[in-house]
This record gives C-alpha cells, structure tokens and sequence, in this order.
C-alpha cells in the first residue's frame, strides 16, 4: 500500500504536466517572444522569495496562508512520492515527516477555506476557487491520516485505504484543477516568473515601466486577438489567480468607470480559450454589454467581442494593477497593445481625442496652441533660451502645463527658485515639443514615435548636463521611453532637484508654518520611477508637518489624469479626482502638496474641496520668501 | 464721439418703484430729465447747418439754439434724422447686390454687404438690390435701386437663382455683382462665376473703391486687386452702411433666361425642421434656459419640451452636474444664436450674457428686480421661476383643452 | 455606387505643417458610407493622398503638376475616365487661392448639378442619393439627386476619423504626371502680401468700456423692455407665452399641437416624461 501512496504523488505530478501541456497548445498560438530558459529558471527561486513575497506580504493573512498552503503541498507531495524507496517506505519515522507535511497542508487548506467561508470577501472570485478548499482538505486531510496511520501501525491498516482514497481524489481533483482551475495559477506563475516579458523589473531595483516600442514596419500594428500577444503575455494572463487586488487598487473601478483589471485579465483568457470556466468575481461597474464573442482567431475589443471599447478607455495607465499583482502580470502592456491596434489599425480611439491626436500629429502640442507661446506664463521673469546659448548645466523642460494659467504659477516659482539658487539654466523655447507621452498611451505609436525622435535630434544639438522637468510625465518619457530610440539623458524631477539645492544650502529657506500637509504621489514619479521620498523630504526641509494618506508611496491612488483617461471621459459613477480628494480629507490636512502638473489640474478642479492644492515648487518659494522676511528680524535679535 | 450725460441720482429715484418695504428700482423705466442743462454738440451742430449748401458748412454765429435738451437716452440717431433720402438720378455705373434675406429680412452680413456696394458705388454710382421680396429696411441699409424678383421662397433650385442673377447682370450691365460669404450667397456667388466664366474675388476682407483683399493659402498670404466684377464679401469684415438713407427706387428688370443646363436633376427638396430636443445648442433657434433659481429640474425638461425649445443651462448648474455640460449657455459654454432665449431663474452674469449677445428676444423671469438678466430682457417678469414654470405648464394644457376639444 | 474624393492641400493653422482640410477628411468619411472612394489629389505634392489613406481611404490618385497651375482641366479629365456617380469635395479647397471654386468649376465642365454643404448622404432608389444639406439654425434640407453629381461637405458632417497609421500605410497611391496645363487659366495671378491679422468688425462699438460691455453682452439692444412685478404666477405665465407668440417662437395657442413644430415637441415631452 506504501506504492500507492507514492504512485498518488507521481499520478497527480502526471496529471498536472499533462494539464500544464494541453494548456501550453494555446499558450503557443501567440507570437514568438524570446525566452532564456536557463538563467529564468536559476533566477526564479529569488524572484518568487523576494519578488513575488514582497507584494504577496502586503496582505499578512494571505502570505502566511499561502506559505503553509503552498509550502505543505509541494513538501508533502514530494515526500510522499520518496515513497517508492524501500528503504524509505518501511521507515516510520519517515512516514510521520510525511504526516508531518500533510498537517501543515491541512492547516493552510484550513486557512483557505477561513478566508472564503462563511463569507467570501467581495474582491475574491468565486466559481472554482470556492472548491479549491475541500480540495485541498480531502488531500491534506485523506494523506495526513493515512501517514498518520502507516507511522502508527504499519502499511497494512483499515485505515489507509479510506484515507488515501480521500487523498486520491483531493489530489487528482487539484491536479486537474491546472489546465482550467485554480490551481492554474501555481504552474503559470511560476512559469511566468521564469519567462517574464519584463526580466528587467525583477532586476534594476526600481520599476521598468517604459512602453516598449513598437515596430511601425511590423505586418500588424497592435493587438487584435488573442494570438497577437506574444505566448509569454498569454501564459502571464493565465497566471493570473483571481485574489482582487487589482480591482481594490484601481481608480477606474473605484469610480464606477467599466473597468476592472481583474475582469480584464479574464477576459483576455476566456478570449483564448472561450470554453473555459465562467468568470465569477466582480464584474465591471456600470459594464457595457457585449455580445462576448471570442476565440483565440477573433478580435478582443468592440461590442460585439469580448471587451467594450469603454473599457480599454477607461484606464489611466496608473500601474496600481501592476503594483499589486501578486503574479507579475502587465496589465497596462496589454492594454496598451490592443489600444495601439484601436488607434493606428481602426481608427478608433474615443471619440473625444480625436481631435487632440490630431493636433499632436499636425501642430506637435495636444491643444494646438502654437509652441512660441510655450514660454508666455513667464512674462517678465528672465527665461533664458538655450538657441541663444548652446549649452546650459541644466535644460528645464517646461511641458504642456506650461500652457495652462494655474500651472503657470508653479513654473513661475520654480524659475524664480531657479534664479534664486543661482542655477545655470536654460529652455528649449519653441523647440519644445510634446513629448508624445498622450499620444502613446492612446495608442498613436507614429505620432509618439515622430514627436521622440524630433525632441531627440532637438535636444542632442545642445551641450547640457541634466534635464529637469516639473512633469512626471515627460520625466518618465525622457528618462525611460527616448532611451529606445537613442535619447539617453539624465533626467531630474524638480522635487529632487530642489532637494539638492536645499542640501548644498543654494536655498536658504524659511520654515513655513502652513498647518499640516499631505503630499500626492504622481503615479509616473512614484509607481513609474519608484521616487516617492524626494519631494516628502523637500516638504520636511521646509518645516510642514506631514501627514500620509492611507494610499501613498508607490501604493498611491491616480489623481485620474494618466493616460488619455481624461480627454476619453469614459462616464461613470463618481470623478476619481473627487475620490482622491476625499482621501486627502480624511486625513485632516490643510494643504494637499503635488508634484505634477496633471494632478494640479485634476485635484484643483475638485468642486468642494477644503485643502488647497499646492505644489511642491510653489511651497518652497513661500519658504525662501518667509526665510528672506525673517532674516532681518534674526539680525535685529 | 459723443457722450450723453446722465445724473446717475435723479435716475436713480425716478426709477424707484413705491409700495415696496425695502427700496426697489425698476431700471428699465427711462429717468425722467435732470435740472442740469447739458450740451448737445450734435444738436448744436445741426442747428448751425447752413442750409442749401453743396457741402457742410456751419454758421458759427448761430451759437445757443437747442442746446439744453433732455438728458435721457436718445432714441437711436437712424430714427431722428430719418426724413430726406439721397438721391441718385443718373448713376454712372451700378453695383448690383445679392442679399442673402434669409426670414425675408436683412441679415447683418446683408448690411454689411450693402456697406461694401456703397463703398464700391462712391457718390456716382448706385446701388442695385436684386431681391426676392421688397423690404422697408433696404433704403436705410443704403440701396438705391430694388428690382423685385418673384420667386418661391420655399423652393430649392439654385441653378435658377443663379441665371436670373446672370440675366440682371446681362439686363442692367452692372460694373459690380456683390455677394454675401455665406452659405446661401457663397454657393450662388460661385454658380454665377461658372456660369459667366468670370472670376470671383471671394471672401473679400477689404473693400474700397481702388482695391480688394481676400486670404490665401491657408491664411499665410494676402491677394489684392482692382475691384472685379464679381464679389464676394466676408461677414464681420466690412462696416455697414451709415449714411442717410438712400432712396431704394423700384426697378423693373426683365429677368428671361433659358433652363438651366442640369434642370431636373434635383427631383425633390423637403425641409425638415430642427429638432429642437437633439439640435446643437449654438444651432437653436429658441432656448430656454435654468439657472440657479430653477429646482424642479424634471419641471423644467417638461415646459422646455411643452414650449418645444431645446434646453440650456447656467455655469452653476452645469458644474453641480445637474444638467449636461454640453447645456452650458455662455462665453465659457456654448454661443447661442437663437432668436428667442427664455431665462428662468438666471440672474446673467456677463459671461452668460455674452452668450446671449446675439439673441433678438430675451424672456427672463427671476425674483430679483435688478438681475441683469431682467435688464437685458424684452420682457423681464419678477417672480420665482419655480412657480411660473407649473403656471405655463398649466395654461397651454387649459389652451390645450378649449382649442383641442 | 463609385465616389470620388477631391483632396487639397491644407496647411495647418497654427504649425503650418500640411494637413488634411477638415472637411475633406469629412468627406472621406462620409464615402466610406456610401462604396467604393478613390481619392484625387491634383498639386506638386503628393501629402494629400498620402493623409486621405489614413483618414480612410484605400485608394488614391496624385496627379502631379505644377504650383499655381489650374487643377480643373486634369480633375475634370480623370472623373471623366473613371465616371463616379457622386464626387465629393471638402467645402473650400486649401493651399490655393481658396476660391473654394474648384467643385463648380469640376461641376460645371462635367455638366453635372452641384449640391453644397452636405452633412449625411443616403443612396435612394435606382440612380439617385438623398443628400441632406445643412441651413442655418439646425435646420436640414432634404434633397433627393440623380447621379452623378457634385457635392461640398459642410463643418457640421460627421467628424472625420482621425488619422490611422496602420490605414496610411496600406493603402495605395497612383502616381500620375499630367500633361502640362495652362497656367491659372486668364486672369493674371493677384498681387500677394504676407497676410496681416485685422480685428472682426464689432457689431455695435461704442465708446467707453461700458458701452463695449453693452455691445459684447447685447445689452444695447435692449429697447422698449418691459418688466412686470408683483404679478401672479399665472399671469406671468400668460404674458410669457403671449410675448413667445409674439415673436413667433411658439405657436399660436389654435393650432393642433402644443409647440410651434407638433411632432418634434410631443416627442420630445414623451421623453421627457418616459
């Protein structure tokens, strides 16, 4: 009987490759993407222990219960199938390690089936994953009695044969449960880790969230169907395991926009293999109906397929999906990919940003304002132009905020800042043009990649050491995107550059007594660049005293303004900027402090608000100006 | 230029209406003249005119004859020097102009255009109006001949508008032909080039009698020439004429011409109304409109449909989400150019009347007696709208009911 | 049914890059509807074809020629030879002299009636399209037109599809040189300048600030206002409607329905109350 306990282990391992391989047919319907097996499988331990925990830690019930769970399974499965050595099998002492390994199996199954019953929380699925529970225990429970009872009294048992048909059909139900079930997401995940279409983020320490570029020569442009993604995308999709913590994280969802990360992703499985389990978590809120057409050789997106185009709109590229998967999937890459088809293929991106894609292709800035008039807000501040010049330490890049009245008021007290330190400065005037970064989240790879190489050729005339920018957005274009087409340069946000000015003692500043301060992260500087410490030291510097929002650091909320998301206006229940505010609220704070000149406009556009908005520039200036005020009367005392 | 002078405090009480408990004004009456004399220049002038002179000559003697007059606004200064209109007997040349008329009336742009054949006719030439229906207003807009041409104003064949114009040009041999830049005058103006084979001078932006001046090329260059024979004149371009009126004599042309070449090809033309519940605001013809006196908004959607306008809304409402943005009446909104605004419960900030710059008849009502909106109104009721809207609803439903049944 | 869509070479306003007028991008739009589009670009330049792939069309011709020269003779020739049952045509032409003349003329030397300011069209019965041509204030002129015929494409069309990379570089462009035609047939070209901004004539300017105010916010035309206090509700909701009535917004209280057009009204009160 000692055989069979072992064979149970080599037939549900059967079972499971078995399942993985019929899976992986369609995994290889996508397109060829290059993968090096060796060194993903060496590095794979390291991702999963360091990678995987650290986000998988964020929710302490659920690491724990998954290191038991997890951790008993393959120890006891794999103890068990040692089984089949005689030496082994006669030992009694082994069979209670075994028995060993199967409690904790039976406690973490005890865990997971805590954490569903009585009442699954609202952002798990249900469907399979309700049964995974008594899967799990029936094998847990089934192998830790018939251990249990092989160490006791011997193979030969009334026992055993119950217990191990218990833990038979726990077992092979889990290993089943690979091709199609929850247990899908062991084996792609861990597949995934190993062949990850972004290596890079398990290995830089700071996140890789650069677009990768697209080949405008390509036979087609984008995603369509399932099969254009290519075959590691499709295996990260499978990975995914359902836990919600894209859908808690996501401020499309949070304000009844039709999106849910988590819907997402299953619908981009359920595209490809249409016959699959239905989806049985969270829908999207106010979803938009669909015919639900789909196949691996039928588009993703429009009304009559699988996905509303509504849905692919709503996204403000925040990355907070991606921040909070626990399985590594890139759900801003896929999105990107199928808007890219929508926009260079079909002609269909939301009809509101027609116009402003336009204007990005015909006159290289979204609003169409001429680009002479990018310097105009600072009218009697001196703004040197770097044609004039030829080199510069350091070229401030204004971006489109530039052109807004409000965000006029920030620049203008970053240049007074500027000046102030002494800073060795210049502008690229009306060489500057949009850094193509809306473009390319709506998906118009041309004109994105036409803008980028013009700035390219614009900014490598010019001798300068580093670029400074007040805008996230263009930071993250600079800074990561260009590198792809040959712009390397060092870019600086204004926050830290500020701090550095504050620490070599260029700006000696006042302490500023505002009340109580709560810094907003820009999605593009925290989540996209992982700076979130700069700009609250700069805020410490100046003596605020600062408070955290529940959502901060690189686990920030969006103001709502990423991604084309405000010029789609895809209706839903709530503004996310209102949201946001709401949050700031909460805290008590007087001021809300931002570092962006998207959050600037989305947070002061607020109606009801009782913070003020303020960015980080804007503050330091008060506190050089306070500084300067105080001075006399320090040298009078 | 001259100023009038006013008394802002004897206007002030003059206007205030008695019975109230707080003080009320009621603007909109004319204040009642002050006990100081003021000047009139103009007056002054005229009356040192000499009269039966060539040119203007004033006797500077005849000092202090109608000097003092009332200080309330004037009525307009066309309807006081209205009695002798100019006459041209025999003009050298004529300038014939094609108004659009649209509603049989002259348009602004048909004024300015009329300005434009003045400037182009000088003291020689005259004036020729080819119009569909004669108007009272085509002598003050500085016609010196009208030839009537009948015609179904319901009818759509331009081809044949297009030939009567060629047949007035080969009838009378005017030295201009001038048409409005607009959609209607637009597309005739370019039928008449085709059919004449002479070039157009479109869009003209400066006329004088020496030279005219159009855009090019994508607004990059400017084209000038001696003024051609066929013209036609960009809106808001050119000043209307301003002078005295001018005779607008009657003429008879005979306008005979032979079917035109595509007849028949157009097989039916139907007009169909704007709906007024989908039609773009800036497309409206009547709009009424909530502001922040308005609660019942469901109400409201019932007398905008009941009255068949196409609703709007002030900046308050539309920022508290309470109806579309797209409803926004404003500099910042939408720039109507309905005929008819009706306002209920907006108190007119001058953005939103900006808004309404160019609507004819204005109907506010609203609880405060000095809201702008009330001074800009043709017709200004003081009362809650939240209880006029009910009472409208109310009486077209009892009109309903008499006529209906 | 065949269409064939005469494209320009616009400029645009403000960068000056050459761009697709509007309303020709419009009108490309508008053919997808109807069948079959070819584009015709007659210019030095081929950006024109090379923008109305993108904006949706598979097919276009550049017929090359000179600047200044008169497009209309090679225009004419080609719709001749390819005989389309309705040419479409923004509503003025750029990068020329903007006479926006060239559909009349094209109209004129094919023989066929022209249609202006089109916003939807609709092929009928046998031979003919029903066009809807856009008046002031919203309101639409229904035309029903034997083909073939010539038509201008109003701003308020549908708006275009925006620019399609993926389209622009599938599509395919015929490349034709033309015979060498009369310059800008007649008149000699105008004397050009560079082109200077003038302010827009203001309606009523006045003198000081306040009357420019008055002007903007149409204040001054206010004469002969007539404002009623303390009335009853129902009594002001009898002059109102008398003054609408008056000025002929709404429909005398006689006629059958309740707004001045009956069925859009009760309509829209069905909307209203549904």
């Amino acid at each position: 009987m000692t055989a069979a306990f072992a064979a149970l282990a080599f037939l549900m391992t059967g079972l499971a490759t078995a399942q993985t391989l019929r899976r992986a047919a369609l995994w290889r319907l996508g397109a060829a993407a290059p993968v090096d097996w060796v060194s993903g499988l060496a590095k794979l331990p390291k991702r999963y222990l360091v990678d995987v925990h650290h986000v998988v830690a964020r929710d302490p019930y659920a690491s724990r219960m998954h290191a038991i769970v997890a951790g008993g399974l393959l120890a006891a499965t794999m103890l068990a199938g040692f089984a089949i050595l005689p030496p082994l099998a006669g030992s009694r002492f082994y069979w209670s390690v075994v028995a060993l390994a199967f409690a904790m199996t039976l406690a973490g199954s005890l865990l997971v089936g805590a954490r569903r019953y009585p009442k699954t929380p609202k952002r798990l699925s249900k469907g399979g994953f309700q049964r995974l529970p008594f899967l799990l225990l029936a094998y847990a429970a089934g192998g830790t009695a018939a251990a249990l009872s092989i160490a006791l009294s011997g193979p030969e048992n009334p026992v055993l044969l119950v217990a191990l048909l218990v833990a038979a059909g726990g077992g092979l139900g889990l290993a089943y449960e690979v091709k199609d079930g929850p247990m899908r997401h062991a084996v792609a995940g861990a597949l995934h880790l190993i062949a990850h279409p972004r290596q890079k983020r398990f290995e830089q320490g700071r996140p890789d969230a650069a677009l990768l570029p697209l080949d405008l020569d390509a036979p087609k442009l984008g995603a369509e169907l399932p099969a254009d993604f290519t075959w590691n995308r499709l295996l990260g999709f499978d990975a995914c395991v359902q836990c919600g913590r894209c859908e808690t994280a996501c401020p499309a969802f949070a304000a009844g926009q039709p999106l849910n990360p988590k819907r997402l992703i299953q619908d981009l499985v359920g595209a490809l293999a249409p016959d699959g389990p239905t989806y049985q978590g969270s829908p999207y809120p106010n979803a938009r109906p669909v015919a639900g057409e789909a196949g691996p050789l039928f588009k993703v997106i429009g009304p009559d397929a699988k996905i509303h185009p509504d849905t692919l709109w709503s996204c403000t590229t925040c990355r907070a999906c991606v921040e909070e998967c626990p399985m590594m999937i890139e759900h801003v890459d896929a999105i990107i990919s199928l808007r890219r088809h929508q926009t260079l293929e079909l002609s269909a991106p939301p009809q509101k940003s027609f116009e402003t894609l336009a204007n990005l292709r015909e006159a290289d800035e979204p609003g169409a304002r001429p680009l002479t008039a990018r310097g105009d807000f600072a009218a009697g501040i001196e703004l040197p132009v770097i044609s004039k010049r030829g080199e510069a330490d350091v070229l401030l890049w204004l971006g489109d905020g530039a052109y807004d009245m409000r965000y006029g008021r920030t620049l203008r007290a970053l240049i007074k800042l500027f000046h102030e330190a002494g800073v060795d400065f210049a502008v690229l005037g009306e060489e500057e043009r949009d850094t193509g970064d809306l473009a390319r989240r709506l998906g118009d790879e041309a004109t994105y990649q036409g803008l980028a190489k013009a700035n390219i050729e614009t900014l490598q005339k010019y001798r300068f050491n580093r670029i400074v920018t007040s805008d996230p957005h263009a930071l993250h274009a600079l800074r990561n995107e260009y590198r792809a087409f040959g712009g390397d340069f060092e870019v600086v946000h204004h926050t830290a550059f500020l701090l550095e000015l504050i620490d070599a003692g260029k700006l000696p500043t006042g302490k500023l007594d505002a009340g109580t301060v709560t810094y907003h992260d820009p999605c593009y500087l925290g989540r996209y660049n992982g700076e979130t410490e700069a700009p609250r030291k700069v805020l410490d510097r100046i003596g605020l005293s600062r408070v955290e929002m529940a959502r901060h650091g690189r686990r920030s909320m969006c103001c709502g303004g990423g991604g084309g998301a405000p010029i789609a206006d895809i209706p839903g229940d709530a503004r996310i900027p209102d949201l946001r505010m709401a949050q700031a609220a909460e805290t008590g704070a007087e001021m809300v402090a931002v570092a962006c000149p998207t959050c600037t406009a989305m947070l002061e556009g607020v109606t009801g608000r009782t913070a003020e908005i303020r960015d980080v520039a804007e503050l330091v200036l008060m506190a050089v100006e306070t500084g300067r005020a105080d001075e006399p009367r320090r040298a009078a005392a | 230029m001259t100023r009038l002078r006013r008394d802002p405090r004897t206007e002030r009480a003059a206007a205030r209406t008695s019975g109230a408990e707080r003080p009320r004004y009621d603007l909109a009456l004319k204040a009642a003249p002050s006990r100081r004399p003021r000047r009139d220049p103009r007056a002054e002038a005229a009356a040192q005119r000499v009269p039966a002179a060539a040119r203007l000559r004033l006797d500077r003697s005849q000092f202090g004859a109608a000097t003092v007059v009332a200080t309330h606004v004037p009525e307009r200064q066309t309807d006081k020097a209205s009695p002798k209109p100019i006459i041209v007997e025999n003009p050298d040349f004529l300038v014939l102009v094609v108004p659009d008329m649209a509603g049989g009336r002259l348009g602004e742009h048909d004024r300015q255009l009329f300005g434009a054949a003045r400037e182009l006719a000088g003291k020689t030439g005259a004036t020729l109006a080819l119009v569909g229906a004669s108007s009272a207003d085509l002598g003050p807009a500085g016609a010196d001949r009208v030839a009537v041409v009948a015609r179904d104003p319901d009818a759509y064949d331009p081809d044949a508008r297009a030939a009567e114009v060629v047949a007035a040009m080969r009838a009378l041999d005017p030295k201009h032909v001038l048409f409005p830049e607009s959609a209607d005058g637009g597309d005739l103006a370019r039928r008449v080039s085709v059919l004449t084979g002479e070039p157009l001078f479109t869009e003209a932006e400066q006329v004088s009698a020496s030279a005219l001046g159009r855009p090019a090329r994508c607004r990059k260059v400017e084209q000038r020439s001696v003024p051609t024979r066929l013209i036609s004149v960009a809106a808001d371009s050119v000043a209307s004429y301003s002078g005295a009126p001018r005779e607008a004599r009657n003429e008879q042309v005979d306008l005979a011409s032979g079917p035109a070449k595509t007849a028949g090809a157009i097989v039916s033309a139907t007009r169909i109304p704007a709906d007024p519940a989908t039609v773009p605001l800036a497309l409206a013809d009547f709009v009424v409109s909530a502001g922040n006196g308005v609660t019942d908004l469901d109400m409201f959607r019932q007398v905008v449909a009941a009255l068949g306008a196409t609703p709007g809304a002030s900046r308050v409402l539309c920022d508290a989400g309470l109806m579309p943005r797209a409803a926004q009446v404003g500099a910042s909104g939408t720039v109507l150019g309905a005929s008819c605004y009706f306002a209920l419960g907006i108190a007119g900030a001058p953005q939103h009347l900006q808004g309404v710059a160019d609507c004819e008849h204005i109907v506010a009502v609203n609880t405060d007696l000095h809201a702008a909106m009330i001074a800009r109104a043709g017709l200004g009721i003081i009362q809650d709208a939240q209880l006029v809207m009910p009472a409208i609803l109310e009486e077209l439903e009892r009109e309903r009911r008499e006529t209906g049944t | 049914m065949r269409i064939a869509v005469l494209l320009s070479a616009g400029r645009h306003p403000v960068s000056g890059k050459p761009t697709l007028p509007r309303t020709e991008a419009q009108a490309i739009r508008m053919a997808a509807g109807l069948g079959a589009a070819t584009g015709l670009h007659v210019g030095p330049d081929a950006f024109p074809a090379e923008a109305a792939l993108g904006h949706g069309l598979d097919y276009a011709a550049h017929i090359a020629c000179a600047a200044g020269s008169d497009p209309v003779g090679p225009l004419a020739a080609r719709i001749v030879s390819d005989a389309p049952d309705i040419v479409l045509a923004g509503r003025r032409g750029q990068g020329g002299d903007e006479t926006g003349l060239v559909p009349y003329a094209v109209a004129a030397r094919l023989g066929v009636p022209i249609v202006p300011d089109a916003v939807a069209m609709r092929p009928a019965t046998d031979g003919l399209v029903e066009i809807d041509q856009a008046l002031p204030k919203g309101v639409l002129r229904r035309l029903v037109v034997r083909t073939p015929v010539v038509v201008t494409v109003h701003p308020a069309a549908p708006p275009p599809l925006p620019f399609a990379f993926g389209k622009a570089r599938r599509g395919s462009i015929e490349r034709i040189a033309a015979a060498p035609t009369d310059l800008a047939a007649g008149a000699p070209p105008p004397e050009e300048r560079p082109y200077r901004k003038r302010p827009k004539m203001m309606r009523a300017a006045g003198g000081s600030a306040a009357d420019r105010l008055k002007a903007v916010t149409g204040e001054a035309t206010a004469g002969g206002a007539k404002v009623l206090d303390h009335q009853t509700p129902e009594d002001a909701a009898k002059e109102v409607l008398a003054f609408l009535r008056r000025v002929g917004v709404l429909a005398p209280a006689s006629a059958a329905g309740p707004g001045r057009r009956p069925a859009a009204s009760e309509d829209a009160s069905r909307h209203a109350t549904s």
